[in-house]
């Protein structure tokens, strides 16, 4: 499969190339580090092979649009333009963390920049989805994104919300990535033979499938499904068939599981999404070996930049648990306190057997 | 004769009649009055429930609303507990102050995942920079059988999660300032509410106020023991104090209006002159509030102490539906009355 470029200008394909490399290059950087040194001591997901969806997504979303990840999330933190520097230092377990070192990478966010994750499947989405309809409560423009794997519509927690976005045509796009496997396990082996689409649909919920490698396409379907739902017209569903390099989660080669064969692996790293789209744009002599070479040094030196730093700088420290759990009061200063008042209550009523339900 | 509720701090004016020219309402119209004031302070705050817009309005607290505010503003929902609240807590971020209700809080058990794995730790876990102002309102029934699944409180799960407040209001006047005061908070809150207690009157002004969480109040003053109680327990404990002075036994009963934060000073001020500590709890026994509020007071005044702490609560079965059985899950005056005098004995 090639990427059609038609759409695609010179200077776009070129971001979305750059974008791709920066991912592939964060992850890279982060799984040669992560062993033997062990300084970043937690669950790490690599979406090593999967960044043509996050890279389209970055070209779309808008400074106000929310955008909420699975696990695996470095590439919606990439997506939202939150500071990689602040996700490098979370993943050590740093102050400077984007969540100040307590919530590592699979449960990682950025409040300022509006993108939340979380670890438990279909969580995220469900938040995701009250926040469209906060949006629309409050007729805001911004929309929603939501980023997770194929696994995740196998909570009933998802239909739940997929329901409510249906209902109330909320402004969410729907980010699948079906990259088979939840962990070692096969999608076909969970779920009836039934197309994920006409699951989807069924919902009365816009849902399209995509070749996730294929970040051209990746991009033109994101892109009509923001302007959907920007339109109000209701959320869409967009299912990109996509693969996983390495292991479900640490740099390791987990292959010692078998559960999936070498051929199935070397069709997906010969579909790898950065590859499809050099030689598509080599084709239509818009790269060449030196800008590629040159956009790879550039993100190399970007990575390495922030991994110098992250090791550098200071671990959090503890002030009060109370304090790092509890947010200070806040009272509405129009509501007086109960002082103001002498209520007076009569003990002697009978808290009634009520006749009633 | 009349009980008077005194709030921790007295005033300093002269106290209202107890007939009190104030008016009297119910437990369910002081929640209704506190939503209704809330949603006029600020138009931000919203409501989730089930049937909440329909004129029976979970039993009375939200009927009118929808007339007053619209269907925006009070959300009839999906039968999906957990949707509803994780809905409730994405729209928070966006500024919203939803209150969410339960018709039965069996029902929110299916958002546990939401209420453990998300709205608990969203604070803790964004670096304190991100809140979810959410409100969750609970109704716990009691009587007319209601059974294994309609009559579970579970306050003290609830309580044992870091980052969440959680009361347990046993009156009307309690019922609306702790509902004012957790709407407007940063803190996501679960209010656990006595179906029992819906129809029992007040004093409650017609003004909005608000109760801070931690503070508990004195329904009697007594020297020979304190009796910790909370939910609907109060009414009772009210009661078994009533009689108990008539028999001489002078009883301090605490209604600690919130369990988590619970207000240990009041508790503790108060075991070091009665030198005895009971809990009433409307919960099973074992691993519940009661043990938690008895261990802590132990740690602190077992100096104090001058005999083994008491647990009243419920016994460790599911809730039976028989009338005849219910009677004696639930305990009695007479009982608990003979419980305590054997105690003190």
């Amino acid at each position: 499969m090639k990427p059609n470029l038609e759409k695609l200008g010179r200077k776009q394909a070129v971001r979305l190339l750059e974008q791709m490399i920066r991912l592939r290059t964060l992850e890279e950087t982060l799984m040669r580090e992560y062993h033997p040194a062990n300084e970043m001591r937690c669950p790490v997901h690599f979406c090593l092979g999967q960044e043509a969806v996050p890279a389209a997504l970055s070209l779309v979303v808008q400074e106000g649009d929310f955008v909420f990840s699975h696990h695996r999330s470095h590439g919606y933190f990439f997506a939202k333009g939150a500071p990689l520097g602040s996700l490098v230092a979370e993943l050590y377990g740093k102050k400077d963390g984007s969540s100040g070192g307590r919530a590592g990478s699979q449960d990682i966010s950025h409040s300022e920049k509006r993108f939340f994750s979380g670890a438990i499947l279909a969580g995220a989405t469900s938040i995701g989805i009250g926040t469209a309809l906060g949006m629309r409560l409050q007729k805001k423009p911004d929309i929603v994104f939501c980023g997770f794997g194929e696994a995740c519509t196998e909570e009933g927690a998802f239909w739940e919300g997929l329901n409510l976005a249906a209902s109330k045509k909320l402004p969410v796009v729907f980010l699948c990535e079906n990259n088979r496997y939840s962990t070692f396990s096969d999608w076909h082996a969970r779920n009836a033979d039934v197309p994920l689409l006409d699951k989807i649909r069924s919902f009365g919920v816009e849902a399209t499938q995509e070749f996730g490698n294929d970040a051209a396409m990746a991009l033109a379907g994101i892109q009509a499904g923001a302007r959907r739902a920007r339109a109000g017209r209701g959320p869409v569903f967009l299912e990109f068939l996509t693969y996983r390099w390495c292991a479900h989660v640490g740099p390791e080669d987990d292959s010692a599981n078998r559960y999936r064969g070498k051929q199935e692996m070397a069709f997906w790293k010969k579909n790898c999404p950065i590859q499809l789209l050099r030689e598509a744009m080599e084709k239509r002599g818009w790269t060449d070996a030196r800008l590629f070479r040159a956009l790879e040094q550039k993100a190399e030196s970007e990575m390495a930049g922030y991994l110098r730093l992250a090791q550098k700088a200071p671990f959090p420290r503890v002030t009060s648990w109370r304090e790092m759990n509890e947010s200070p009061e806040k009272v509405h200063p129009e509501i007086p306190d109960e002082k103001k008042f002498r209520p007076d209550f009569d003990a002697k009523q009978a808290d009634a057997f009520l006749t009633s339900y | 004769m009349r009980n008077k509720l005194m709030p921790s701090s007295p005033p300093t004016n002269s106290p209202m009649s107890p007939s009190g020219d104030s008016r009297q309402i119910t437990y369910a119209e002081a929640i209704n009055e506190a939503t209704r004031q809330a949603m006029a302070l600020d138009p931000q705050v919203v409501v989730m429930g089930q049937l909440a817009d329909t004129p029976a309005g979970i039993f009375g607290t939200t009927t009118g609303l929808a007339e007053k505010f619209g269907r925006q503003r009070v959300m009839d929902f999906q039968v999906a507990e957990h949707a509803m609240t994780m809905a409730a807590m994405g729209a928070s971020l966006t500024g919203i102050r939803p209150v969410v209700v339960h018709q039965r809080l069996d029902f929110m058990i299916y958002s546990l995942d939401a209420i453990v794995n998300w709205l608990s730790l969203w604070y803790f876990k964004s670096d304190q920079k991100s809140c979810m102002p959410v409100t969750i309102r609970a109704v716990v029934g009691k009587g007319w059988g209601q059974g294994p699944q309609h009559a579970k409180s579970l306050h003290a799960w609830f309580s044992h999660l870091p980052g969440l407040r959680v009361a347990v209001p046993a009156t009307a006047f309690d019922a609306k300032g702790l509902l004012l005061e957790s709407i407007f908070s940063q803190i996501p809150t679960i209010l656990i509410e006595g179906r029992s207690l819906f129809s029992m009157k007040d004093t409650v002004p017609e003004k909005p106020y608000r109760i801070s969480f931690g503070k508990g109040a004195f329904r009697s003053r007594g020297k020979d023991c304190t009796l910790v109680c909370l939910g609907m327990m109060v009414p009772l404990a009210c009661r078994v104090a009533e009689t108990l002075s008539q028999q001489g036994v002078s009883v301090e009963v605490i209604d600690l209006r919130t369990i988590s934060p619970w207000d240990e000073e009041m508790v503790s001020d108060s075991v070091r002159h009665t030198g005895r500590l009971a809990v009433m709890d409307p919960g099973w026994q074992s691993f519940g509030c009661s043990a938690e509020i008895i261990s802590r007071i132990s740690e602190r005044n077992h100096r104090d102490l001058r005999s083994a702490p008491l647990r009243l609560a419920f016994p460790d079965s599911h809730v039976p539906m028989s009338q005849a059985l219910e009677d004696c899950f639930y305990p009695s005056e007479e009982k608990i009355v003979r419980h305590i005098k054997d105690w003190l004995a």
